[in-house]
């Protein structure tokens, strides 16, 4: 009898362990993302000071191309910055998107390490470690590259955020926890509650052209050259 | 000779003259620097006026966070300067530069206690409460200070404030450079460790100095080809580089002979071997003696008439 049931019991480990090693479903590009992310290489300390163009050249002649793209994305997240500062959720960096967008490697790739087996292309991080290296004083840290290369190319060229929350996420609280509202409230309520908190921001509001505006109103007939209506004069609709 | 105004002008010139053919003192000024000091590069055509160094600043100083911190849309409107509540700020300004797409382009200029090599400010406190150390921070020892505010007058970049609003334990507050963090090896300042785009360079000056020239000889037509602080006033532990001119972003026109030096010259010749004093003291005794023969006289010839 006793027997009988510590064999019982021996059967159900493995079936225990089945369930406490059974973990939710992740998407496996993103866990590659994640473990990718947290790798340090090393350090490199000499690189090939080329022109950007010849480093097109280079490029070109080692037929790097858009399948050579082996990761849709990144996820830049690297102990190399949270070691020193750690506020912010990772940047999902699409790089095939930029690779196809850019459609010139040397602009983020713009250097190769001298050493002459290494590839050539290399990732930001193999370069740009920690800040203010005092033996490579001349050469920025990662955090200062991506944000140097990243906005200076999205101020260039008109496109791609260039505030701090186009690209990190920020940890915005459930609001759902925060804010108590009756059933159906009207706007007057809806914007009270806002204001409790984001009182500054109201008052920013109130200093801007959607408070402040004045102007024709193109459809509205008798109102079409009356430059005297808007939000700043006649409007009612200011609770 | 009665004392006219005109012999009191002269005889005064003629005792300026000889005070200016004086032998040089043999104490002459000597620049109180530390050899090694730590800096800080500030490249304003780097900063993108996020001001996360302000908001670091507050946190590892214990200040109260910035006003409007997460919110750049009307902070910049009005110029600031440092205050009792923060050490540094970022202002904006438009210099007339205007991108590809003739959007103007700001400047973003962070200001803060420059930690000159020679300070003014350490230069005028009488009872020793700032002092320059070795790591090149101008410290402020709230136990010394007697709350006279001379630093406040005597810094030329206007930095110290003072805690008006407490009647009893008022402190003069200014960038500590955060002392404390840089003397631990590999420590950073709480702006330059937050700066995402190391629009603020630490290191020691004069490696700081070589990256700067650098900079200015790879990229000639990013920059004015001038380091602000490496000579102002002597030479600071903060220095900028910019591609607009250092005035249209409030960094003063200064001298490069530090502060220091011309007052503690005039001062210290003013006391070497008591000659001030003698000398004060001598021009009132002539003038005195020379004004009673006068009156003696006077008093002479009046008795005479009377007689
Ligand atoms: S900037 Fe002003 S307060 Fe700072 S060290 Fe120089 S003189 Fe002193
Ligand atoms: S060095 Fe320290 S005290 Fe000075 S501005 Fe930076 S964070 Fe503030
Ligand atoms: S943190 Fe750096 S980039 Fe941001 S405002 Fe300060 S100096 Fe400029």
């Amino acid at each position: 009898m006793m027997i009988k049931k510590i064999v019982c019991l021996v059967g159900l480990i493995p079936l225990l362990a089945g369930v406490c090693t059974a973990r939710a479903w992740q998407a496996t590009d993103q866990e590659r993302a994640r473990e990718r992310a947290k790798e340090v290489v090393p350090f490199v300390k000499e690189y090939q000071d080329d022109c950007q163009i010849s480093r097109r050249i280079c490029l070109m002649d080692a037929g790097v191309s858009l399948d050579d793209v082996k990761e849709v994305y990144f996820l830049l997240d690297s102990p190399i910055i949270k070691e020193r500062e750690d506020h912010y959720e990772p940047v999902r960096f699409a790089h095939k998107r930029h690779a196809a967008l850019v459609n010139d490697c040397s602009k983020c790739h713009h250097f190769r390490p001298r050493d002459e087996n290494a590839l050539e292309t290399t990732r930001c991080s193999a370069c740009h470690q920690d800040s203010f290296n005092p033996d490579h004083p001349e050469r920025i840290g990662l955090k200062a590259a991506y944000h140097q290369q990243c906005m200076e190319c999205h101020q260039q060229e008109a496109k791609g955020p260039v505030d701090c929350t186009g690209c990190h996420l920020k940890h915005v609280p459930d609001h759902k926890e925060l804010v108590k509202l009756p059933d159906n409230p009207d706007p007057i309520q809806v914007t009270k509650a806002c204001l409790e908190c984001h009182d500054t921001q109201g008052e920013d509001m109130l200093k801007t052209a959607h408070w402040l505006w004045r102007g024709p109103s193109p459809y509205t007939t008798g109102h079409r050259k009356d430059i005297l209506h808007g939000k700043g004069t006649t409007a009612l609709n200011n609770f | 000779m009665h004392i006219t105004r005109r012999n009191f002008f002269r005889f005064m010139g003629a005792a300026g003259a000889s005070v200016a053919v004086r032998p040089p003192s043999v104490h002459a000024w000597q620049s109180q620097a530390p050899p090694d000091p730590f800096g800080c590069l500030v490249d304003l055509t780097r900063c993108v006026g996020c001001r996360k160094c302000e908001e670091a600043c507050a946190k590892v100083n214990d200040l109260p966070e910035p006003e409007r911190v997460n919110c750049q849309c009307t902070i910049f409107e009005k110029d600031r300067r440092p205050d009792d509540t923060s050490y540094t700020v970022i202002n904006r300004y438009y210099t007339g530069t205007v991108d590809v797409f003739d959007k103007p382009v700001p400047t973003y200029a962070k200001v803060q206690c420059m930690h000159c090599q020679d300070p003014a400010c350490v230069s005028a406190c009488i009872v020793g409460a700032l002092t320059k150390d070795d790591t090149g921070a101008v410290h402020y020892d709230v136990s010394k200070c007697i709350g006279c505010r001379y630093c406040m007058v005597a810094c030329p970049f206007e930095i110290p404030a003072y805690e008006y609003y407490d009647p009893i334990t008022p402190r003069v507050m200014k960038c500590t450079f955060c002392q404390e963090r840089i003397s631990k090896k590999g420590g950073l300042p709480g702006c330059a460790g937050i700066c995402p785009t190391e629009a603020l360079t630490f290191g020691r000056r004069q490696t700081l100095l070589g990256v700067a020239r650098k900079r200015l000889k790879e990229n000639p037509g990013s920059y004015i080809q001038h380091i602000y602080g490496e000579k102002e006033v002597g030479g600071t532990s903060w220095m900028y580089l910019s591609s607009v001119p250092f005035e249209e972003v409030n960094l003063p026109l200064l001298p490069d002979t530090p502060s220091p030096k011309l007052s503690e010259t005039i001062q210290h010749s003013l006391f070497s071997y008591l000659w001030s004093p003698v000398l004060l003291f001598g021009v009132l005794g002539a003038c005195m003696a020379r004004f009673n023969r006068g009156n003696d006289q006077k008093q002479n010839n009046a008795d005479k008439g009377g007689a």
